[in-house]
């Protein structure tokens, strides 16, 4: 046991120093390079300086955003993968990003933002993204039980519907509105408001907390149903609880920051690999190295072909997959 | 007095009025120019290029790597694409102005107007009064209205030279391209439609908004002229596709043309005038 927590401590202190690591490089570099010992004293001296306003005003916010973007859609791939029982459940499999992405293209193209405000865009992202939620839970929590096949099918019909919609939408949109919902759907860890960004903060740190209260139904749920009642896990409540922690920590992430895919499929499979299969460690784990992981991306992707920027989901996608695939092989051959 | 001294006491008080009027004018132009901005960002060719019709060039501190008319816009530094910017670069360059279009990303412009930069963006011109319109107002927004003004005047009388001629013409039905796979035709939404109108055509796409069009609905029309305002290779490939539908009026008698997207597709009154006359050469080629 004592070597178990020895583990588990010692994995915590590699990810926070990985991520610590990665949060430093992301804030040095860029399209002008600011070196680490200036950016202490950038911290006391140098306000009002357009290296100040780069680091705390453009590179900061951005690096809290995909450390909170990435710990959340990692977090919700691990609770989903773990209550399914299913390798290839992904945060965006339930239809949410979908939904969301119609609320967003929905608000572009009737013109609100432009009477409403820009954040009128996350909150229509999330307004339909609980839509999402509510159709799947009432048709398939309602009666009381969860039917794992026909919530996954019915996630994956509801991302096909919303994504011929938002076709649809884009076929008959005016030109100037289609860039917008274009954008939006390449997702972007550009975010200008401070208030949203801390909001999603706070929002995925508390989900991470609340999480924690399931750490151990997670691991009976991994043993098996049956196995779980047996445990004296109240399965069915837990379920629909983690399945509505998942769902915010989606609809959230994918209100503020657009669809940037792969984080939650690929991180939570990375992690097990390494750190094991207990959900305890797990959460935390996946929480850390996905935030690491998506910042990582972030940088990559601005500095890559600067001074033009690559969305950063293709460098998640390359990346990720590439990593995966060899760490897969990797697995494979050693058994 | 004598005439000799009236001569010279009016000569003194001229040379006086004319070197206060030197101060005055230099001293008002000079207060005048630094109220306006000095260092510009252009994140739009359109925008780049008015720029330099106003002579406002030597304000500009970069521009896109879309930027490519007028040929010395090519030179400057390099800030993003039209639709993304590097903020960061932006910041360094501690412009007081930003010209956006509605193509650049808005959480950009946001984010430039949370830091304190001025971003004013000018919606997209639909038609060439709209254009002219554009034009007037950036020359008011970077001190250079009556430079403006002066070359929509010159325009507008080009313009209606044009339209005048073609009014005793026979119309032709155009059908303009802007788009392959899917078929994009120029509506009435745009201000390729002026082009059209202006130089004696009808567009067969009554419609406006979005320019989805379909490919059965041109057969029926079957237009005289068939142009197509598209980059690259698939401009030809366009091309022969129209010319394998025998009973198309544009196919059999060869009237099926490509132009140059960078110039019908730049609203900027100049380019515009450019453009029309082109496109009165198209139309009308009996005419010389």
């Amino acid at each position: 046991m004592d070597k178990k927590i020895f583990r588990w401590i010692s994995w915590l202190l590699i990810l926070g120093g990985l991520l610590l690591g990665i949060s430093a490089l992301s804030l040095c570099v860029g399209s002008s390079g600011i070196p680490l010992k200036k950016i202490v004293s950038l911290i006391f001296t140098g306000r009002g300086t357009s290296a100040h306003t780069i680091l705390f005003d453009i590179r900061l916010p951005r690096l809290i955003l995909g450390l909170a973007i990435g710990g959340a859609l990692s977090l919700a791939g691990v609770i989903l993968q773990g209550m399914f029982r299913n390798p290839l459940v992904e945060p965006y499999t339930l239809g949410i990003s979908g939904a969301a992405a119609l609320g967003v293209a929905l608000n572009i193209v009737f013109r609100f933002h432009q009477t409403l405000g820009i954040l009128s865009l996350p909150v229509f992202g999330f307004l339909g993204a609980v839509t999402a939620i509510l159709l799947v839970y009432s048709l398939y929590i309602r009666k009381g039980i969860i039917k794992a096949q026909g919530l996954l099918l019915t996630g994956v019909m509801i991302s096909f519907i919303c994504s011929s919609l938002i076709m649809l939408i884009m076929a008959i949109a005016r030109s100037e509105d289609l860039h917008g919902i274009v954008f939006w759907i390449m997702g972007s860890l550009e975010e200008p408001n401070w208030l949203l960004i801390k909001v999603t903060f706070l929002i995925s740190i508390f989900l991470l907390f609340v999480s924690y209260l399931f750490c151990l139904d997670l691991n009976g749920l991994a043993l098996g149903e049956e196995e779980a009642v047996h445990l004296g896990i109240n399965v069915e409540r837990t379920k629909r609880l983690l399945f509505i922690i998942a769902s915010l920590l989606t609809g959230v992430s994918v209100s503020v920051a657009g669809i940037i895919g792969f984080v939650g499929l690929v991180v939570p499979h990375f992690v097990r690999m390494y750190v094991g299969q207990d959900h305890r460690i797990l959460l935390i784990s996946s929480f850390l190295c996905g935030g690491g992981f998506l910042v990582f991306c972030d940088t990559l992707a601005r500095i890559i072909i600067a001074p033009m920027e690559l969305p950063v989901g293709v460098i998640t996608g390359i990346l990720g997959g590439s990593l995966f695939v060899y760490a897969l092989y990797r697995k494979v051959a050693k058994l | 007095m004598s005439p000799s001294k009236i001569s010279q006491s009016a000569i003194s008080f001229l040379i006086i009025i004319s070197l206060f009027n030197v101060f005055n004018v230099e001293s008002c132009f000079s207060e005048d120019l630094t109220l306006y901005p000095q260092r510009i960002i252009s994140l739009g060719p359109a925008v780049t290029e008015s720029l330099y019709l106003l002579g406002a060039e030597d304000r500009i501190l970069a521009t896109t790597v879309y930027c490519q008319r007028p040929a010395q816009a090519q030179n400057t530094e390099k800030i993003g694409t039209v639709i993304d910017v590097n903020i960061e670069k932006a910041v360094q360059l501690k412009p007081d102005l930003v010209l956006a279009t509605p193509l650049t990303n808005p959480k950009d412009i946001e984010k430039l107007q949370s830091l304190g930069i001025k971003v004013t963006t000018a919606p997209a011109a639909k038609n060439f009064s709209q254009i002219c319109e554009q034009l007037l107002k950036l020359g008011k927004n970077v001190g250079e209205a009556e430079r403006a003004e002066e070359i929509i005047r010159q325009v507008k009388a080009r313009v209606e030279i044009i339209k005048k001629k073609a009014g005793g013409r026979a119309s032709r039905k155009v059908f303009v391209q802007i788009g392959a796979n899917p078929l994009y035709a120029a509506t009435k939404d745009s201000f390729i439609n002026d082009f059209i109108e202006y130089a004696g055509g009808t567009n067969i796409v009554s419609s406006s908004g979005s320019g989805l069009y379909s490919r059965e609905k041109v057969l029926a029309d079957n237009p005289d002229v068939i142009i197509i305002v598209i980059m690259g290779i698939a401009a030809e490939e366009e091309k022969q596709v129209w010319r394998r539908f025998k009973g198309l009026k544009a196919a059999s008698n060869n009237r099926i043309y490509i132009v140059d997207a960078d110039k019908f597709c730049s609203p900027t009154p100049v380019s515009f005038v450019e453009a029309l006359e082109e496109m009165v050469r198209i139309l009308h080629p009996q005419d010389g």
